[in-house]
C-alpha cells in the first residue's frame, strides 16, 4: 500500500534579495563599517577606516555598532547606515 | 457610561501594526465600535485584511488627510474616543498593558497574556505622512503575524520507497526518524483538537510557520506520543519568544542548546523523568520532547548545522535536550512558581544551555560546604575570568538539597550565598596575554571571598537559576552555563501547559 507522508518541512519559498550592483570604484564614495561589538571589531574598523581613506580615496565614512552581536541590528543602526554607498560588517572576534 | 469607540491607525508593511491587528480582532469580536485607517494603497489594504483575517472595518486615508489632523507620530497609533470625538486616551506602538487597560475602557475583558508567544511591548514605525522619501521600490510586507498558514503538502512514496531511508534523503536529520504519515499525523491533530492551520509561532531564525499541522508531524517524527501536543503548542510559543532569542540562540558558534525543564503535574501525566539519570536516554517523554524540539527548530526554523548552525563544536543536547524538575525531593518553591504560576499549574520553561558539568561532593555535609563546592564550578561558566555577562543553571541532587536545607536555607538564601562566594581572584588578572574577561574589568565589582580579593562572577543573584532535579543516591549536582544572557543574549522563558 503506498505510504502519504505529511511535509514536515518549512514550504514557505524564500524572499530572494538581489544583490546590490557592485561598485566601479570606492573614489568619492561613502563606506559604512558596522561594529556588531564583538570584541576587537573596532580594532580592525579602525584600520579598514585608514586604508579605506588613504589607499582608496573614500571620502566620508560612517561608523555604526550594533548594541548586541546577539541579535539583528536594531531599525535605527540600519537607518544610519542606509544611505551608504558600501557597508563593510565586522562580523566576529 | 459614554460610548466610546476604538480608532487605530495602520500600515500595511509595519510589522507592529502586524503584530497588534489579531488584538484588534479579539476586541471586534464582541460588537465593539472599533475602525481602523490604513495608510496604504487599496490594493495593498486588501491584502493586508486577507492575510491578517481583519475582523473590523478599515478604511484608507487619502493625502494622510485624518494623520494630519490628528498629528499622528508613529504606526499603529489607538485612539479611544468618546461621543464628541475627544480622544480619551492615546497609545502609539504596540503593548500588552496597554492595550488591557483600554479593553477595560471599552468594558471589555483583558485581550493579552504574557504566554501568548508575542513580547510585552513594540515600538512601531514612523507615519507614512512623516517618512523621507527613497527612489527605491518599497519591499513587500513580511507576514509575520496573519493566524493561519498554508496546509501541509503531501508526500506520496512509491512502494520501492522505504519511508525511513526517503526521510533521511529529504529531511536530512542524522538520526532515523518516524515517518509522519498521514494517519500518525491525524492522531496528533486529533489529541491536539485545534484548528490544523493555526499558527502557533514562527520559529526564528528563518520564521517557518509553526502550524499545529506541522509541529504535530514533527512531533510524529520525534517518537512523541499523541497527548504530548498540549506540551509542544505552549514549547513552540516560548521557543519563538523574543526574549530567549532563538535568532542568536540557532546561529551563534558557542555550545548553546535550548534546555526545557518540565514542572508540574504533566511530570506525572506524560511520564517525565525527574529522578536518576534524567539527562540520559531514559523516559520516553523526555527523550521525545526534547527531540521534537530540535526538529520543529530544524525543519520549521531553518537552523541546520553547518549550514546557518555554524557551532563550533556543538551540543550532544542538540540530539534531545529535556529535563523535569524533582519536585518531590525539592523543599522550596519549584522553578514554575518562582516565575509566577501556581504549584499546581503545569509548565515548561527553556534555559540556553550549555552541557551539563558535573559537581562530586561527598564529604561535605554543611550547606556552606556543599554550595562552597558549586560556587568552584559556577566561576568557571562561559570562562573563567569573565565575569557579569553570563548566567548558570544549577541542577541540585537531592542529597545536596538534603544537606543545604537542613541547615535551614532557602532557595533565595542559597542563590545569594552562591552570588556572594562566587568569584575571580584578582591575580588571574596579569601577565603578558590575559585573555577574556580581561578589558571588561572595569563593570566588575570587587569582592572579598575567604580573605582573597576577588572579581564578582555575576551580577546578581538571580542570574543562578535554581532547579532540584536527579536521583536521591549518590552527592552530585550539576551547574550548567548560558549563552549570552539578560535583554542582550538570551533570557529564560516559562510558559504554562
Amino acid at each position: 500500500m503506498p505510504t502519504t507522508l505529511v511535509n514536515p518541512m518549512n514550504e514557505r519559498a524564500p524572499q530572494a534579495a538581489p544583490a546590490a550592483p557592485r561598485l566601479a570604484t570606492l573614489q568619492g564614495k561613502t563606506v559604512a563599517l558596522l561594529d556588531i561589538s564583538k570584541p576587537g571589531g573596532s580594532v580592525f574598523l579602525d584600520r579598514v577606516e585608514l586604508l579605506l581613506k588613504q589607499r582608496y580615496g573614500v571620502t566620508s565614512v560612517i561608523r555604526e555598532m550594533k548594541p548586541t552581536f546577539a541579535k539583528p541590528a536594531p531599525a535605527g543602526v540600519i537607518e544610519k547606515i542606509r544611505g551608504a554607498d558600501a557597508v563593510i560588517e565586522a562580523l566576529a572576534d | 457610561m459614554p460610548t466610546l469607540r476604538l480608532l487605530a491607525i495602520l500600515q500595511t508593511d509595519c510589522p507592529t501594526c502586524r503584530l497588534i491587528t489579531p488584538y484588534l480582532n479579539k476586541l471586534a469580536a464582541n460588537a465593539t465600535p472599533i475602525a481602523a485607517v490604513s495608510q496604504d494603497s487599496e490594493k495593498d489594504t486588501s491584502e493586508f485584511v486577507r492575510q491578517m483575517e481583519v475582523r473590523f472595518p478599515i478604511q484608507r486615508d487619502p493625502g494622510f488627510a485624518l494623520s494630519k489632523r490628528l498629528e499622528v507620530v508613529t504606526v499603529p497609533t489607538l485612539y479611544v474616543l468618546d461621543e464628541n470625538d475627544r480622544i480619551v486616551r492615546q497609545e502609539p506602538g504596540f503593548d500588552k498593558t496597554a492595550l488591557n487597560e483600554i479593553a477595560t475602557l471599552l468594558g471589555l475583558a483583558p485581550v493579552a497574556t504574557p504566554y501568548d508567544g508575542a513580547p510585552a511591548s513594540k515600538p512601531g514605525c514612523t507615519s507614512r505622512h512623516l517618512e523621507v522619501q527613497t527612489e527605491d521600490a518599497a519591499a513587500a510586507a513580511l507576514d509575520l503575524h496573519s493566524p493561519r498558514g498554508a496546509k501541509a503538502s503531501s508526500i506520496q512514496l512509491a512502494d520501492s520507497d522505504d519511508p525511513y531511508e526517503y526521510c533521511y534523503r529529504a529531511f536530512g536529520d542524522a538520526l532515523p526518524v518516524v515517518p509522519p504519515t498521514a494517519e500518525r499525523v491525524e492522531k496528533m491533530l486529533r489529541a491536539a483538537a485545534r484548528d490544523p492551520q493555526e499558527v502557533i509561532a514562527r520559529i526564528p531564525p528563518c520564521y517557518g510557520e509553526a502550524t499545529v499541522e506541522k509541529i504535530a508531524a514533527n512531533a510524529v517524527m520525534a517518537g512523541c506520543v499523541p497527548e504530548m501536543m498540549r506540551v509542544l503548542i505552549p514549547l513552540a510559543r516560548a521557543v519563538a519568544d523574543e526574549r530567549f532569542n532563538a535568532h542568536g540562540v540557532q546561529a551563534t558558534t558557542h555550545f548553546a542548546a535550548p534546555l526545557i525543564i518540565v514542572n508540574g503535574p504533566v511530570r506525572r501525566e506524560l511520564h517525565f523523568n525527574s529522578r536518576q539519570n534524567l539527562f540520559s536516554n531514559t523516559a520516553r517523554s523526555n527523550s521525545t520532547l526534547g527531540r521534537a524540539l530540535q526538529l520543529i527548530l530544524l525543519n520549521l526554523g531553518g537552523a541546520r548545522p553547518d549550514a546557518i548552525d555554524m557551532s563550533a563544536l556543538g551540543n550532544p543536547g542538540k540530539f534531545s535536550y529535556c529535563i523535569a524538575e524533582n519536585e518531590e525531593e525539592n523543599p522550596w518553591e519549584p522553578l514554575h512558581v518562582e516565575h509566577g504560576l501556581a504549584r499546581d499549574q503545569s509548565a515548561v520553561s527553556l534555559f540556553a544551555s550549555e552541557a551539563p558539568h558535573g559537581v562530586s561532593e561527598h564529604n561535605a555535609r554543611t550547606a556552606r560546604g556543599v554550595l562552597k563546592s558549586i560556587s568552584y564550578a559556577l566561576a568557571t561558566v562561559w570562562s573563567y575570568r569573565a565575569c557579569m555577562g553570563y548566567e548558570a543553571t544549577v541542577v541540585l541532587g537531592p542529597e545536596h538539597v538534603h544537606s543545604i536545607h537542613h541547615d535551614g536555607f532557602s532557595k533565595q538564601n542559597v542563590r545569594e550565598f552562591l552570588f556572594e562566594n562566587t568569584g575571580v581572584p584578582l591575580r588571574c588578572y596579569s601577565g603578558d596575554d590575559p585573555g577574556e574577561g580581561f578589558a571588561q574589568r572595569g563593570l566588575y565589582k570587587e569582592i572579598t571571598i575567604d580573605g582573597e580579593p576577588c572579581y564578582q562572577k555575576f551580577r546578581a543573584p538571580e542570574a543562578i537559576k535554581i532547579v532540584v532535579a536527579g536521583g536521591t543516591a549518590g552527592k552530585f549536582s550539576a551547574v550548567l552555563g548560558s549563552w549570552a544572557s539578560g535583554p542582550r543574549g538570551s533570557q529564560m522563558v516559562t510558559y504554562p501547559i
